[in-house]
C-alpha cells in the first residue's frame, strides 16, 4: 500500500525523535543505532499493477562504534543544516549545502574534522538521511539542478501554487517557440488542457524534441511534446508522473535502439530506479510506452546501424550492464515486460545499436517524415 | 661473365670480434660491466669448483682518456683466491673461442660456453692494442706466473706473451687486469654497484673487497661458510635431445649393446620402460645389436619409438639452491632490515629442465624508492645478475601478472608494484633459455612464468601479514582519534537538536566514551597481540641467524618459517605416529620375516648394479678418451 507523505513539519519532528532516541542511547551507554532503507537492485522488486520498482525488507543498519562515529557525527551535522533550513523555508541544491558545511567547518575550528574532501561526501550523507527518514531529498528542501523536461504544448495549461499563496498560471500555448521546465517538485503543480490531448510524446533528445516543434508537430497534433534530456532527472520522472496522474493521456517514449537507453533511460522512466527506490512512487510513469526506435523500423524504414565493437570501452560497459540486468532486474525479469527484455536480448545478441535521428533519413528532402513515421506507429500500435 | 665470387671460413674469434655487441660489449658502459661481471664469473665458478671459499678483490678506476670518441680509458682488477690456472692453460681460457670446462656439462654454473672472458680480451685488444694480464700461481707453484694473453683473431687462439715469473704471498689464486675503452656507471639498473650488490645478495659466502672509482674501499664479509657444492650433471633425457645429440651420444659408448646403452646411458631408462619403446615402434632385435651396427635409418627409427613413449620427468638433482636461511642473512648485508620475506621453491621441471626459483622480498630502513616509484627488481640467472632489457625478461613478466594490489601493494595495471620495497628473483638452472647471447634475459615460456608466479605469491603472502599489521597499527591510532574528535561534535549537536539541557549533554558523553573507550582496548588487545607475535617472530629469525654465525660447528636451524611448518609436520607426524603404533605392532612380526628376505636379495641385487655401474663408468671414459683422440686428429 502506497505510504502517506509526511509534510515539513512531521519531517523535522521525525528527526528531532531520531536525534532524542540517539542522545537517550547514549545517555544510558547503549550504541545507537541508525536504520534506512537498502536502496540497491537486491532490495528491489516489481510488480506489474503497481508498475513501478519496491523496496523489500532489507535495510542498512549502522550502529555506533570507532567505525561509524565519523559518519554519524556527519549525519547529524548535515541533519542540523536541513532541519534548519525547513524551519526557514530556505531551499538549496546539494552543491550549496557541500559549501555551507564547508562555510562551518571555516568559522569552528572544532569542526574541522568533518570537513567533506569532495562533494560525492556530502552527497552521500544527504542520500542517506532521505533513505532513513524515508523522505525525497526535495522534501528536505534540497533540490537539484533542474535538467530536462522542456515541455512544449498547445492544449496544456499548469498552476503552480507559489510559496506566498498566489497562484501562477501558464498557457503553454503562449509560449511561441519556448518549453515549459518543470520544477524538481512538479507534484505541486495543477494540470489543465484545452480540449482533448491525443498522447504524450516523451523524447530522448531534447535536440529531437525541439526540431519536432519547430517543424510544426505540436501545430498539427493534440499532444504534448517533452525532452527527456538522457537519463531523466527526478524533474522529468516527476512531470512524467504528474501528467499520468492528472490527464490519464497516452505516453509514448521515442529514443535510441541500444542497451543504455532501454536499461538506463526507458526503465528508469517507466519504472523508477534501485537508488532511490523510497521515491519511486512519485517519481515513475508506468504507463510510458516504448514507441521505438524498435528493431524492426531498422529493418521497415532501412535504417543506418553500428555494430558496437569492443574498443569502444563505454559501448561495452553497456552491453555488460544490459546483461547483468536481464539476469537480476526485476523490471526486465517480470513477464509483463518481455517484449521489452526481448529487444534487449537482441541487442546484446546482434550488438547493434540504432540512434532516433535515423529517421531522418528515410526522406531527407521531407522534414517531416519523422513525424509521419510516429504518428504511423501510434497508430498501429507499433510500440511496446 | 659474371665474377665468381669466394667462399672463405671464418674462425669463431673472427665473428666475436666483428660482433661483440651480442655478447655484452654494445656500448662503453656495458663493456665495463660485462668485463667485470665475467671475471667474477670465472673467479667465483673456479672456487666452487675447487671447494674454496672465494675472497674477491676487485678495483675499478679510471686511468685516462680512451681510443674511442666519448670514452675514459679504465683499468679493472679482479684477484681471488681459487685453485689458480696452470700456464700452459691461461691462452686457452683467456683467449680462445668456446674452450671451457663447463661447455654442455649440464651443471648449473655461473659460466656455459667458454665466450665471455675471450670476449672481454677481445674488447681490450681491439680497444687498447693490448690483451689482458693474468697472474696466476696453482698450489704446486712455487713462484706464480704473469704474462700478457692476446687473442689470435685469425686462428681462434691465444697467445701468452711476455711470461716471467714472479713473487706472489698467495697461495693460490688468480688476477685479471684488463684496460680497456670504456664508462664507469656506478648507480641504476646497469651500474657497476647494482652488479655487486646483487651478486653479494645470492652469494652468502662470498667474501668482497672492492674500491670503484675514488671511492673507498668496501669489505663486505662472508654469511655462509659452506661453499655450494654444484651437483653433479644427470645422465641426459632422452626427450630432451634431437636426433643428431642422440646419435652423437651412442658414438660416444662405441660398441655397447643398443638395450644396456639405453638403460645406461640415459635417465628415467627402465627394463619397463624399454618394453615401452618396443610397443611403440623400437623393432625387439635392435636391442641386441651393438650401436656401431646401427644405420642412420635405424638410429630414426629408434628415436622416433622413444618420442612417442611416455616418461617420466627429468631429474631436478643437478640443481642448486642458495637457500632460505643463506638468503635471509645474505640481504641484512645490504643494508638494516625492516622487513624481508624469502621463498625457496623445491626444484622444478619446466619445459623438460629442472628449474628452482627462489625469490626475496624486502624493505631496507635506509634505501629503496618512494612509496610511488615501481618496486626496485634485482633478477638473477645461475646466480649472476641480469642488469639489461628488464622488459622482455620472463622474471619481470610474471611480477607484472601477479595481482600485488590483494597483497596490499599499489600495482598499475600490467606493471611492476610500487613501494620501497626490492624484489629479487633468482632463477637456477643447468639449461637457462636465454634469448641472447649477453644472457640479459630469459625466455618466457609459460611453465616458467607460471613457477616464477607461484614463487612470488607465496612471496606476497608473508609481505601482506606484514602489510595488513602495520595497517592495524594504523587503524587502532586512527579510531583513538576518531574518539576524541567526532565523540564531542556527535553529541553537541544531538544536544543542539533537541535542545537537551547541559547535564543530559555531559551525560551522554560519558556514554559515548564507555562505547568507544570498550571498542579501542578491544583494538588495542588486538593490536598487542599482532606486535608480539611479530616480535617472537623477529626474535625468533634473529636467534637462527645469530647461532648460525657463530660458527660452523652450529647446527643448521632452518629459518622462522621453515622451522614453523616442521613443527607443526612433525606433530601431525607424532599424532598419526601413535595412531599407527598400534596397528603397527601387529604388522611388525609377519612383516619381519618377508623384510629379512627381502633385504637379502636387495643388498644381492646392489651390489649387482654397482659392479655394473663400475663397467658402464670404465666404458665409458673408455669411449670419452677414444673420442677425444679422433677428435685431435681431425683438427
Amino acid at each position: 500500500m502506497k505510504k502517506a507523505r509526511l509534510n515539513q513539519a512531521d519531517i523535522s519532528k521525525k528527526s528531532k525523535l531520531l536525534c532524542e532516541r540517539m542522545l537517550a542511547d547514549l545517555e544510558q551507554a547503549k550504541r545507537p543505532v541508525l536504520e534506512a532503507v537498502k536502496c540497491s537492485l537486491d532490495n528491489s522488486f516489481y510488480k506489474p499493477s503497481v508498475g513501478y520498482l519496491t523496496p523489500g525488507d532489507k535495510r542498512v543498519r549502522t550502529e555506533l562504534n570507532v567505525s561509524s562515529v565519523q559518519k554519524l557525527s556527519r549525519t547529524v551535522f548535515m541533519l542540523e543544516i536541513l532541519l534548519r533550513n525547513l524551519g526557514t523555508g530556505q531551499v538549496n541544491t546539494k552543491r550549496e549545502l557541500y559549501y555551507i558545511s564547508k562555510g562551518m567547518v571555516k568559522h569552528n575550528k572544532e569542526l574541522k574534522v568533518l570537513d567533506f574532501d569532495e562533494q560525492t561526501e556530502s552527497d552521500a550523507i544527504i542520500d542517506f538521511i532521505s533513505d532513513m527518514l524515508e523522505v525525497y531529498r526535495e522534501e528536505l528542501n534540497c533540490f537539484a539542478n533542474d535538467r530536462g523536461g522542456q515541455t512544449y504544448s498547445k492544449q496544456l495549461i499548469v498552476e503552480e501554487t507559489l510559496p506566498n499563496g498566489k497562484t501562477a498560471t501558464i498557457d503553454l500555448s503562449t509560449l511561441g517557440t519556448s518549453p515549459f521546465q518543470p520544477k524538481n517538485k512538479p507534484q505541486n503543480l495543477k494540470l489543465r488542457k484545452r480540449g482533448k490531448i491525443d498522447f504524450v510524446l516523451i523524447v530522448e533528445s531534447e535536440g529531437t524534441a525541439n526540431t519536432l516543434v519547430a517543424n510544426g508537430f505540436t501545430d498539427r497534433n493534440k499532444c504534448i511534446v517533452i525532452g527527456a534530456q538522457g537519463v531523466p532527472s527526478n524533474a522529468v520522472r516527476g512531470w512524467a508522473r504528474t501528467i499520468q496522474n492528472q490527464l490519464d493521456v497516452p505516453m509514448y517514449f521515442f529514443g535510441d535502439l541500444d542497451a543504455y537507453t532501454l536499461q538506463n533511460i526507458y526503465r528508469t522512466l517507466k519504472a523508477g530506479s534501485a537508488a532511490s527506490l523510497i521515491r519511486n512512487s512519485e517519481f515513475s510513469a508506468p504507463s510510458v510506452r516504448f514507441l521505438g526506435v524498435l528493431p524492426e523500423d531498422v529493418q521497415q524504414y532501412d535504417l543506418h546501424y553500428y555494430n558496437v565493437t569492443e574498443k569502444d570501452a563505454s559501448e561495452l560497459r553497456s552491453i555488460k550492464k544490459a546483461q547483468d540486468a536481464l539476469k537480476n532486474d526485476p523490471f526486465f525479469q517480470d513477464k509483463k515486460n518481455k517484449k521489452i527484455a526481448a529487444i534487449l536480448k537482441w541487442l546484446v545478441k546482434e550488438k547493434k545499436r540504432c540512434e532516433q535521428q535515423a529517421f531522418w533519413m528515410v526522406n531527407p528532402k521531407d522534414p517531416v517524415t519523422p513525424e509521419k513515421i510516429i504518428l504511423d506507429k501510434i497508430k498501429k500500435g507499433a510500440w511496446v | 661473365m659474371a665474377q665468381q665470387t669466394k667462399i672463405v671460413s671464418s674462425s669463431t674469434a673472427e665473428y666475436f670480434a666483428k660482433n661483440l655487441q651480442q655478447v655484452g660489449f654494445s656500448s662503453p658502459t656495458k663493456a665495463v660491466l660485462t668485463t667485470l661481471k665475467e671475471a667474477v664469473d670465472n673467479s667465483l665458478d673456479a672456487c666452487e669448483m675447487a671447494g674454496i671459499l672465494p675472497e674477491l678483490t676487485i678495483e675499478i678506476k679510471k686511468i685516462g682518456t680512451g681510443s674511442q670518441k666519448n670514452t675514459d680509458l679504465i683499468e679493472i682488477s679482479v684477484e681471488d683466491n681459487g685453485p689458480g690456472l696452470e700456464a700452459e692453460d691461461l691462452a686457452k681460457v683467456f683467449g680462445e673461442y668456446l674452450a671451457s670446462s663447463k661447455f654442455g656439462r649440464g651443471q648449473c654454473s655461473r659460466g656455459q660456453q667458454g665466450i665471455g672472458i675471450s670476449a672481454a680480451t677481445t674488447w681490450a685488444q681491439l680497444t687498447n692494442a693490448k690483451g689482458v694480464v693474468v697472474t696466476s700461481k696453482t698450489k704446486r707453484m712455487r713462484k706464480a706466473v704473469q704474462g700478457l694473453v692476446n687473442v689470435d683473431i685469425k686462428g681462434n687462439k691465444g697467445m701468452f706473451l711476455n711470461k716471467k715469473s714472479i713473487d706472489w704471498d698467495k697461495e693460490h689464486g688468480l688476477k685479471v687486469e684488463f684496460k680497456i675503452d670504456g664508462r664507469i656507471q656506478l648507480n641504476g639498473d646497469g651500474g657497476l654497484l647494482t652488479y655487486l650488490e646483487g651478486t653479494t645478495l645470492l652469494n652468502p659466502h662470498v667474501k668482497f673487497n672492492y674500491k670503484l672509482m675514488d671511492n673507498p674501499w668496501v669489505k663486505i664479509d662472508r654469511v655462509s661458510k659452506d661453499v655450494p657444492s654444484i651437483p653433479p650433471p644427470t645422465d641426459p633425457h632422452p626427450h630432451t635431445m634431437k636426433l643428431g645429440e642422440f646419435m652423437t651420444h651412442a658414438h660416444i659408448y662405441g660398441n655397447m649393446k643398443v638395450g644396456k646403452w639405453l638403460k645406461t646411458s640415459f635417465s628415467r631408462v627402465s627394463e619397463n620402460v624399454i618394453k615401452n619403446f618396443v610397443k611403440n615402434g623400437l623393432e625387439k632385435k635392435y636391442l641386441n645389436q651393438t650401436l656401431q651396427k646401427l644405420s642412420d635409418e635405424e638410429f630414426k627409427k629408434a628415436y622416433t619409438a622413444i618420442q612417442k613413449t611416455d616418461l617420466m620427468s627429468p631429474s631436478t638433482k643437478s640443481v642448486l639452491t642458495v637457500g632460505e636461511e643463506s638468503l635471509a642473512k645474505s640481504i641484512r648485508r645490504m643494508g638494516e632490515v625492516d622487513f624481508f620475506s624469502v621463498i625457496t621453491r623445491k626444484p622444478k621441471i619446466c619445459d623438460f629442465k629442472p628449474v628452482v626459483v627462489e625469490v626475496a622480498i624486502a624493505r631496507f630502513l635506509d634505501r629503496g624508492g618512494e612509496h610511488d616509484d615501481p618496486v626496485r627488481l634485482l633478477r638473477f640467472a645461475n646466480r649472476v645478475p641480469l642488469q639489461f632489457d628488464k622488459g622482455n625478461c620472463a622474471i619481470t613478466k610474471s611480477i607484472e601478472s601477479v595481482n600485488w594490489r590483494s597483497y596490499g601493494l599499489s600495482q598499475p595495471k600490467n606493471s611492476l608494484p610500487r613501494g620501497p620495497y626490492i624484489f629479487a628473483v633468482s632463477v637456477v638452472s643447468p639449461f637457462i633459455k636465454f634469448k641472447n647471447a649477453s644472457k640479459e634475459t630469459i625466455d618466457a615460456s609459460d611453465e616458467l612464468v607460471e613457477e616464477l608466479r607461484r614463487a612470488l605469491m607465496q612471496a606476497g603472502q608473508n609481505l601482506s601479514r606484514h602489510i595488513k599489521r602495520e595497517a592495524r597499527a594504523a587503524d587502532v591510532e586512527r579510531k583513538k582519534q576518531h574518539i576524541e574528535k567526532f565523540g564531542p561534535i556527535l553529541v553537541d549537536t544531538l544536544a543542539r537538536i533537541v535542545k537537551a539541557p547541559e547535564k543530559r549533554r555531559k551525560k551522554a558523553q560519558d556514554g559515548l566514551h564507555k562505547i568507544l573507550g570498550r571498542d579501542t582496548k578491544a583494538e588495542e588487545q588486538k593490536l598487542e597481540v599482532a606486535e608480539q607475535r611479530l616480535m617472537d617472530l623477529k626474535a625468533k629469525r634473529s636467534h637462527v641467524l645469530e647461532t648460525n654465525e657463530e660458527g660452523e660447528g652450529a647446527s643448521q636451524e632452518a629459518p622462522v618459517t621453515e622451522v614453523k611448518a616442521k613443527k607443526k609436520k612433525t606433530a601431525t607426524k607424532k599424532q598419526a605416529a601413535k595412531k599407527k603404533a598400534k596397528t603397527a605392532s601387529k604388522k611388525k612380526a609377519t612383516k619381519k620375516k618377508t623384510a629379512t628376505k627381502k633385504k637379502a636379495s636387495k643388498k644381492k641385487t646392489a651390489t649387482k648394479k654397482k659392479a655394473s655401474k663400475k663397467q658402464a663408468t670404465k666404458k665409458k671414459t673408455k669411449a670419452k678418451k677414444a673420442t677425444k683422440k679422433k677428435t685431435k686428429r681431425t683438427r
